[in-house]
């Protein structure tokens, strides 16, 4: 495969190569978040060819992603003329990438019990979950892609989700084997590891409008039922007003 | 990396989780359009989300489907929904079906409570910090401890949590809005079933993982014909009760003990597993001044448990003080203390206890008769740990036929009854039960559990044995007076 320098940010040249593996770290967590993502959606009703092919598309980037990290991450870590403090941050960036590499595992390994049991080709029955749209956006973010170029909805065959899985399933192996060489090859003491970011993730201050409408949603969601009561309420307080109001009207006539 | 130690691909078996398999079976019928359960759609305040199914659906298809009465359905529903299967809309921390127009989701595959994969605290740090950034801070309590104990001893990988939790957060935004506000109500019941807040059972305790297949056919080699050769000559060799007897047994220890058993049967004032409450444990500390009531009632069970209970066995041994014969006991504690203590004096306490107890006009000399005495004798010449076994049956024999019984008819006896407390049971209410689980502490150390039983036993050392050979001299010499 090939060693491509992929960033998030697009900029020509990296000065340092710390910064070049920060990048690439930070893109395959992105990636893995959005395979994650992708993997709920397995076995409910959005579950059809398009989602598989984005996951598989994504999974492969992940993989590019994370060997050019692990070749690049390895190399700084095997030279011993680092300087102290660019060690204890390729350190860093070790224990996420390796940390994020085990998560994709994990999701790797649950995405290929439940492809076996939701097969597209055998029309097994989907899970009605709510879900309603598609996955498309996702799959573009991972590819950091702008869009997406719809393929026309290919049917699969049992033949090919054959292939798929024993596909699946090497990759799965491959990344398992990769876990290992990794501990094997470099020596990074966990207890020595420091985290330097804030305990708590800073919220995120884009959309914030959609954010109060979601918190709504929730909130309207648990309230639904005081909705009616509220009403009443307020009907009530109309009532009463209005008979405060005729009484005053009667004082004043008499 | 989270560290390996048990090399995974599924070696844990969960045996009694084999109902999961058939829980997704019928959640899977319940999905057909025809023959399922019927679908609504959820209306919030812009969207409307399809496929919430109300509780008293479930309940009648689950009736139908299976052919029992509504009570039957309901339970069955309910286990459904604390497994994470189904999960509810409204009220979404209790976990019960409730047969009414309640709305509920089926849960998505990804986050079924599968058997094979043990639910990462990884994932939860990452769900909880990506709770914080939609919360803007204001996680529960319980989420709050959760969430700093995580960060105390998963910080070498909290900047990648945190990454994690803010990339999972914008790949959402990518969906739209009602997909975006599923997932989170997805995730939040996942969290619900395998991270329950307090006060609530779980219903995926399971007890202990197996490391093998029950189910596994074991392959047939030499070594797994020898195994089983050798254990069916222990069977054989095993010796043999009647039924009858043995189940008479059973029967006669049940009907003495069930009132006694904490768990079988309420105890006073209230179960410290239930209420949080250890007052229980502190009445019945092993050297407490006033004992329980149902505590002395366990003493006239049988002679084995007066001697078991260390404040039974004190007062026991009040009881022979005062009748002059507490030389019996006090050899009795000594083989005991022969026969559980460290190997290295072992000979000196052998040799002591013959000084004291068994030789020829030895200052607190025991009655045993001949035989056994020269049994004991013999031994003595070569000492090991239970060398002087035979006496001390013969005496725990002569206790038990003799002292205990005039022990229960004794004052000091009686005088304990009198004294002993029954507590009455506790009455909480619901906030005074939060406030005793928030109070809740580790017992006492064993540490110091076990310092307090040396300076009890140097306490009784000090005060003395009552020195026969004195006592009939000052006897003798008031007679002669």
């Amino acid at each position: 495969m090939p060693l491509c320098n992929n960033k998030v940010a697009d900029d020509g040249t990296s000065a340092q190569p710390l910064q070049e593996g920060k990048a690439m770290v930070d893109s395959l967590i992105k990636v893995v978040a959005c395979y994650r993502h992708l993997a709920s959606c397995i076995g409910g009703c959005t579950d059809n060819s398009s989602l598989r092919r984005d996951l598989r598309q994504t999974r492969e980037r992940a993989q590019t992603l994370a060997l050019s990290c692990r070749n690049h991450l390895t190399a700084r870590l095997r030279d011993k003329t680092l300087p102290e403090a660019e060690r204890k941050e390729t350190e860093l960036l070790w224990v996420a990438f390796s940390s994020c590499l085990e998560l994709l595992h994990a999701d790797m390994c649950k995405v290929f019990t439940m492809v076996k049991h939701f097969s597209l080709a055998n029309n097994s029955t989907m899970v009605q979950t709510g879900i309603q749209g598609g996955t498309t956006e996702l799959a573009a973010r991972a590819l950091s892609l702008p869009d997406l170029q719809e393929a026309g909805g290919s049917t699969q065959t049992s033949s090919m989700e054959g292939q798929e899985q024993s596909q699946l399933e090497q990759e799965i192996a491959q990344v398992d084997r990769t876990l290992e060489d990794m501990e094997l090859k470099v020596n990074v003491l966990r207890w020595t590891v420091e985290a330097l970011g804030p305990q708590y993730a800073d919220p995120v201050s884009t959309d914030s409008a959609s954010l109060a409408l979601l918190s709504i949603d929730e909130e309207a969601a648990q309230a639904f039922c005081s909705r009616s009561q509220v009403f009443a309420a307020m009907m009530l307080c109309g009532v009463a007003i209005f008979a405060v109001v005729l009484s005053v009207c009667v004082v004043f006539l008499v | 990396m989270t560290i390996r130690n048990v090399r995974d691909h599924g070696q844990r078996y969960r045996p009694r989780m084999a109902c999961l398999k058939k829980v997704e079976n019928v959640v899977l019928e319940m999905q057909d359009p025809k023959t399922g359960v019927k679908s609504q759609t959820q209306r919030l305040v812009i969207t409307t989300i399809p496929h919430a199914i109300t509780g008293e659906d479930i309940v009648a298809w689950i009736a139908n489907r299976f052919k029992t009465d509504a009570a039957e359905a309901r339970a069955m529903g309910t286990m459904m929904v604390a497994f994470g299967y189904i999960y509810p809309l409204q009220d979404h921390k209790r976990l019960i079906l409730k047969p009414d127009t309640s709305l509920y989701r089926f849960q998505t595959p990804y986050f079924w409570p599968a058997q094979q994969w043990l639910v990462e605290d990884t994932d939860y740090a990452i769900y909880l910090a990506k709770r914080n950034i939609r919360k803007k801070g204001m996680l529960e309590l319980y989420e709050q401890e959760q969430y700093n104990n995580l960060y105390k001893w998963m910080n070498h990988k909290w900047d990648f949590i945190v990454m994690q939790a803010k990339e999972q957060y914008r790949a959402g935004k990518e969906r739209k809005k009602p997909d975006r506000v599923v997932f989170d109500c997805q995730e939040r019941a996942y969290w619900v079933v395998h991270r329950p807040p307090p006060g609530t059972v779980s219903a995926m305790d399971y007890g202990h993982d197996r490391m093998v297949d029950p189910n596994m056919e074991e392959k047939k080699t030499p070594d797994y014909y020898r195994r089983i050769i050798m254990f069916i000559q222990q069977c054989i060799m095993r010796p043999r009760v009647k039924s009858s007897v043995s189940i008479g047994a059973l029967i006669k220890y049940t009907t003495t003990y069930k009132e006694h058993d904490p768990f079988l049967h309420t105890c006073l004032p209230s179960s410290p597993w239930i209420t949080d409450d250890v007052t229980y444990w502190t009445l019945n500390m092993p050297n407490v001044e006033t004992p329980t009531k149902m505590r002395v009632e366990r003493w006239t069970f049988s002679f084995g448990e007066l001697l078991m209970d260390p404040r039974g066995r004190a007062d026991f041994r009040l009881f022979l003080k005062k009748e002059f014969s507490g030389e019996n006991l006090a050899f009795w504690e000594a083989c005991e203390d022969l026969k559980w203590g460290a190997a290295e004096t072992m000979k000196e306490k052998a040799q002591q206890i013959y000084k004291t107890f068994l030789a020829r006009g030895a200052p607190r000399w025991i009655n045993i008769d001949g035989k056994t005495m020269d049994i004991t004798v013999k031994g003595l010449a070569h000492p090991h740990r239970y060398v002087l076994d035979a006496a001390q049956t013969h005496i725990y024999m002569l206790m038990k036929k003799d002292s205990y019984g005039r022990y229960l008819k004794s004052p000091v006896f009686k005088e304990t009854q009198k004294k002993a407390v029954a507590p009455e049971s506790h009455r909480f209410t619901e906030t005074q039960l939060e406030q005793n689980a928030k109070r809740r502490r580790p017992s006492l150390s064993p540490i110091i559990l076990r310092q307090q039983e040396e300076e009890q036993k140097a306490k009784l050392a000090a005060s003395g044995p009552v020195d026969i050979t004195q006592v009939m001299s000052k006897l003798e010499r008031k007679q002669k007076n």
